[in-house]
C-alpha cells in the first residue's frame, strides 16, 4: 500500500530524517512513536507532501515521489499523493466558516467534482458511521473536542485515500473516547482502510496498530509488529522508550 | 496712613493716564488703517500676486484701495481671504471691508452693508474656438457652463435654469472648458479680459451682456466708516484717479463712462445709480434643500463608486504584497506607501490638473470616484493583508492535504475567513472613505460638503444648514454602520446561534 524508501528530509544544515524505510500492507494500521523532536511529526509532514523530501522515495499506490525530480514534476507528484493520503491533524483544523457538513464536502465538489447530491449522501453516511448525523448543520466553533475530531476523520475519508495519517489522535480525548475512537478506527481498517497513526500513548496503538515503527534521533529503530515491539522490543533504545513511557 | 493713600491713589491716577494715553496711541494708529479682504488666488485683474515679484500684490483693485485709503487718511491693509468665505470672515472682524469685485446682491444684503457702487461690470460668455454650437448663453440649455461660486454670473444661470459648475478661480473654469470638461465659460468681464481674451484656443460667443454694479462690502451697522468709504469713492470718481487706474488695467469702457459722467458733473451721486438692477437672489429652503439631496445622491454614488473600486483592487494588491514575486512586492508596497502617505487631496488635484498635461482629461466625478478609489484601494491592501495573516497556516495545510490547489485553497478556504477578520475595518473605512468625499470640493464636483459651502455662503445660514447637512451625513452612515454590524453579528454568531437554535428545538 504504502512504501517509504531512504527518505531524507533536513531543515539547512540540521538533517531530521535520516533515512526512513517501512512498508505498511493494505488494511493494517501502522504505529508510529517515539520521543518528542524524533522525527514522527516531519514524517508524517512528508508522507501527505507539506515538506519536500531531499532524498528517498514515497510509493503509495501507483503514485511515486522521489527526491531530485524536476520543480514542476515534483509538484504534479505531490498533487497525486495528496489524493491518496488522508490526514487527520492533531488539531484537526476544520473550516470554522462551512457547516460540517459543508467542510466534508467542500473538498470532493471542488477537487473531485463530485456533483452535490451525490457528495452530501456520502458525507451523510460517513456522518452516521462516525455518530454525527445529527450535527451535519452545525459549525465547527460548537462542538466538541471529540466531535471535531470526528468530523475531521470523515473529512478526510470523503477523499477516499487509499491511506489515512493520524497526528496524535489521543492528545485531546478523555479516556472514555480513547476507547470509541479505537474502535471507530478498527471499524474504517475492516472496511477496507489503511492508517498510520502518530501516538504517545502506548496503550491507544496496542489495542489499534498491527505493527510499530520506533523512532529516535531520525532514525527508524525498530520496525515490526505491534506486540513484539510492545511487549518485547529487541533494540535497546526501544527498551529504554518503552519503560520510560510507563 | 492717610499720606501713604494719597501717594497711592496719586501713582494710580497717573497710570491710568497712561493708560489711557496708549489706548489713544492705539486708537489713532488703527483709524490709519484700512483692512481689506479679497481672494488673491486667480484673482486677477482685481487683486493677485504679482508674477514679477510675488511677494508683493497687484490689481486695479489694489491699486483702488490705495487710492480710497489715501482719500481717507488711512493706510491699506490687504488681508489675502477667500472668495467663497468673504462675508463670514468680515462678520468675523478679519477685516474691514469686503473689496474684491462684490455684487450688492439680495441675500448678501441682510448680511452686510453697501457702499456706493464703484465700478458697473458686465458678463461675458467664452467658448472654445472651434465651437461654433455656441452664440448667446440661449444656446448653452442644455450644456454645462462653468463660472465662479456664489457670482452675479452663478445667480443668471440659475435663474435661467442653465446646468453650471462652480469653480474657485477663473483659471479652473477656463482649463475646463479647453479640456472640453464644460462647454463655456461665464465670467465678469476683467476677469475674462484677463484670462480668456488672449487665449488662442478660446473666443468671446457674442457681446458682454447684464449690468451690474460693483460695491464695497461692510459690516452692518459700520455707518460710519460707510460714508467715509461712500466719499472717498466719489473723490475718486470726480478726481479722476478710477478714471486712470481702469484705463491702465484695460478697464475703461462705455459702460464707466455713462456711470461716471452724471457724478463727475455733479448732477448725481452715485448713491442714486440704482438703475441697473443687480441679479438679486434671495434663500428659498426648499430650493436648498433640493440642491442638497441632489449633492446627497452625489456623495452617495462617490463613495459608494469609490469603495467598489478600493475593494476590487485592494485584492490583488494584498496578495502581491503578501505572497508576489520580488518585484510585485516592491511595486505593490510603492503604491501602497505613495497612497498612504500623500494627502488624497493632492492626489485629486495632480489626477484633474496634473492628467490633462499628458493628455488624460477626465470629468470632476470621474476623477474624484478613481482618485478617491485609487487612495482607499491602498488601504484596503492593508486591511486584507491582516486579516489574511490572520489566518493559521492550518487551515492552508488542511486544505492541501484534501488535495486543493493554492488557488482553490485561497478562494474557498482562506478568503471567507478573512473577509469575517476584514469586515469591521472595512466598515470603518467605508464611513471615513464617505466623509472624505468632500475633497471632491476642490475639484469642483457638487457633493454634499461643496454644496453646504454654496449655500451657507449665498445665504449666511452656515448654522442652520450646517445642521441639515450634518443630518444628511448621518442620515446615510449611520444605516450603513448599523447595516454593516449586523452582517458581521451574523456571520461571527453563527456557530453560537446554531447551538441555540438547536438546544431551543430539543
Amino acid at each position: 500500500m504504502i512504501r517509504v524508501t531512504g527518505l531524507r528530509k533536513r531543515f539547512g544544515n540540521n538533517e531530521i530524517l535520516k533515512g526512513i524505510d517501512f512498508e505498511v500492507s493494505p488494511q493494517t494500521v501502522l504505529g508510529v512513536i517515539g520521543a518528542s523532536g524524533s522525527g514522527k511529526s516531519t514524517l508524517l509532514r512528508c508522507l501527505n507532501g507539506l515538506e519536500t523530501i531531499n532524498g528517498g522515495t514515497i510509493e503509495c499506490d501507483n503514485v511515486r515521489l522521489e527526491a531530485g525530480l524536476s520543480h514542476s514534476d515534483y509538484r504534479k507528484r505531490v498533487k497525486d499523493l495528496r489524493l491518496k493520503v488522508g490526514t487527520v491533524f492533531q488539531h484537526f483544523y476544520l473550516f470554522p466558516h462551512l457547516s460540517v457538513i459543508g467542510n466534508i464536502i467542500e473538498a470532493p465538489m471542488h477537487v473531485l467534482h463530485t456533483p452535490r447530491t451525490k457528495a452530501e449522501t456520502e458525507a451523510y453516511e460517513l456522518l452516521d458511521s462516525v455518530g454525527l448525523k445529527q450535527a451535519a448543520r452545525r459549525y465547527p466553533g460548537s462542538l466538541s473536542g471529540g466531535e471535531q475530531q470526528r468530523v475531521a476523520i470523515a473529512r478526510a475519508l470523503a477523499m477516499h485515500p487509499a491511506l489515512l495519517l493520524l497526528d496524535e489522535p489521543t492528545s485531546a480525548l478523555d479516556p472514555r473516547r480513547i476507547h470509541s475512537l479505537r474502535t471507530l478506527l478498527r471499524k474504517f481498517v475492516d472496511r477496507g482502510h489503511t492508517m498510520i497513526i502518530i501516538s504517545h500513548s502506548m496503550g491507544f496503538l496496542g489495542g489499534v496498530a498491527d505493527s510499530i515503527l520506533f523512532m529516535e534521533g531520525g532514525y527508524a529503530v525498530e520496525h515490526g509488529p505491534a506486540e513484539e515491539v510492545l511487549r518485547s522490543p529487541r533494540d535497546a533504545r526501544t527498551k529504554d522508550f518503552l519503560a520510560q513511557a510507563e | 496712613m492717610t499720606k501713604s493713600t494719597t501717594l497711592l491713589s496719586k501713582s494710580l491716577c497717573a497710570f491710568c493716564a497712561f493708560l489711557w494715553l496708549i489706548c489713544l496711541c492705539g486708537n489713532a494708529r488703527a483709524q490709519q488703517v484700512l483692512r481689506w479682504g479679497a481672494d488673491p488666488s486667480g484673482g486677477a485683474p482685481y487683486v493677485y500676486t504679482d508674477p514679477a515679484n510675488p511677494e508683493q500684490y497687484i490689481g486695479y483693485e489694489k491699486e483702488m484701495v490705495d487710492a480710497l485709503a489715501a482719500a481717507m487718511g488711512r493706510r491699506a491693509e490687504f488681508v489675502p481671504s477667500d472668495w467663497e468665505t468673504l462675508v463670514s470672515a468680515l462678520q468675523r472682524g478679519s477685516f474691514d471691508v469686503i473689496v474684491n469685485g462684490l455684487e450688492p446682491t439680495g441675500d448678501r444684503a441682510q448680511q452686510i452693508l453697501f457702499s456706493n457702487p464703484y465700478y458697473i461690470f458686465q458678463l461675458q460668455l467664452t467658448v472654445r474656438r472651434d465651437d461654433d454650437r455656441i452664440k448667446s448663453l440661449d444656446d448653452c440649455k442644455n450644456r454645462t457652463v462653468g463660472t465662479l461660486g456664489n457670482t452675479a454670473a452663478s445667480r443668471l444661470l440659475q435663474q435661467q435654469g442653465i446646468p453650471f459648475r462652480s469653480y474657485a478661480d477663473p483659471v479652473g473654469a477656463y482649463r475646463d472648458l479647453e479640456l472640453k470638461r464644460i462647454d463655456a465659460v461665464v465670467m465678469d468681464v476683467p476677469a475674462e479680459a484677463f484670462y480668456a481674451r488672449n487665449n488662442s484656443k478660446l473666443k468671446p460667443a457674442g457681446p458682454p451682456f447684464t449690468r451690474g454694479l460693483y460695491v464695497i462690502g461692510l459690516r452692518k451697522g459700520d455707518f460710519e466708516l460707510k460714508s467715509e468709504v461712500d466719499a472717498a469713492i466719489n473723490k475718486i470718481i470726480v478726481d479722476g484717479t478710477l478714471e486712470t487706474i481702469l484705463k491702465k488695467w484695460g478697464l475703461w469702457n462705455e459702460a464707466q463712462a455713462e456711470f461716471q459722467g452724471p457724478i463727475r458733473a455733479g448732477t448725481q451721486t452715485a448713491t442714486n445709480v440704482q438703475e441697473f438692477t443687480p441679479t438679486t437672489s434671495s434663500f428659498n429652503w426648499s430650493e436648498a434643500l433640493w440642491r442638497l439631496t441632489r449633492a446627497a445622491a452625489v456623495t452617495v454614488g462617490l463613495a459608494l463608486g469609490s469603495m467598489v473600486i478600493a475593494v476590487v483592487l485592494g485584492l490583488p494588491l494584498a496578495v502581491g504584497q503578501w505572497k508576489g514575486p520580488a518585484w510585485i512586492r516592491l511595486f505593490c508596497t510603492f503604491y501602497v506607501e505613495f497612497f498612504r502617505g500623500t494627502p488624497v487631496l493632492v492626489q485629486l488635484l495632480f489626477l484633474y490638473f496634473g492628467l490633462p498635461v499628458i493628455g488624460i482629461a477626465m470629468p470632476g466625478w470621474l476623477t474624484a470616484l478613481v482618485g478617491l478609489g485609487l487612495n482607499y484601494a491602498a488601504y484596503e491592501s492593508q486591511v486584507y493583508r491582516a486579516a489574511l495573516e490572520a489566518i493559521p497556516t492550518g487551515q492552508w495545510e488542511a486544505a492541501y492535504s484534501l488535495g486543493m490547489s493554492p488557488v482553490l485553497a485561497f478562494r474557498r478556504i482562506i478568503l471567507p475567513q478573512a473577509f469575517r477578520i476584514a469586515l469591521p475595518p472595512m466598515t470603518n473605512d467605508f464611513v471615513s472613505l464617505f466623509k472624505d468625499t468632500s475633497v471632491a470640493f476642490a475639484i469642483s464636483v457638487w457633493e454634499l460638503a461643496t454644496a453646504y459651502r454654496e449655500l451657507a455662503n449665498a445665504s449666511g445660514q452656515f448654522l442652520l444648514l450646517g445642521l441639515a447637512v450634518s443630518a444628511f451625513y448621518l442620515a446615510m452612515s449611520l444605516p450603513m454602520a448599523h447595516v454593516a454590524r449586523l452582517l458581521e453579528r451574523r456571520l461571527r454568531d453563527r456557530a453560537t446561534e446554531r447551538v441555540v437554535e438547536q438546544e431551543a428545538a430539543a
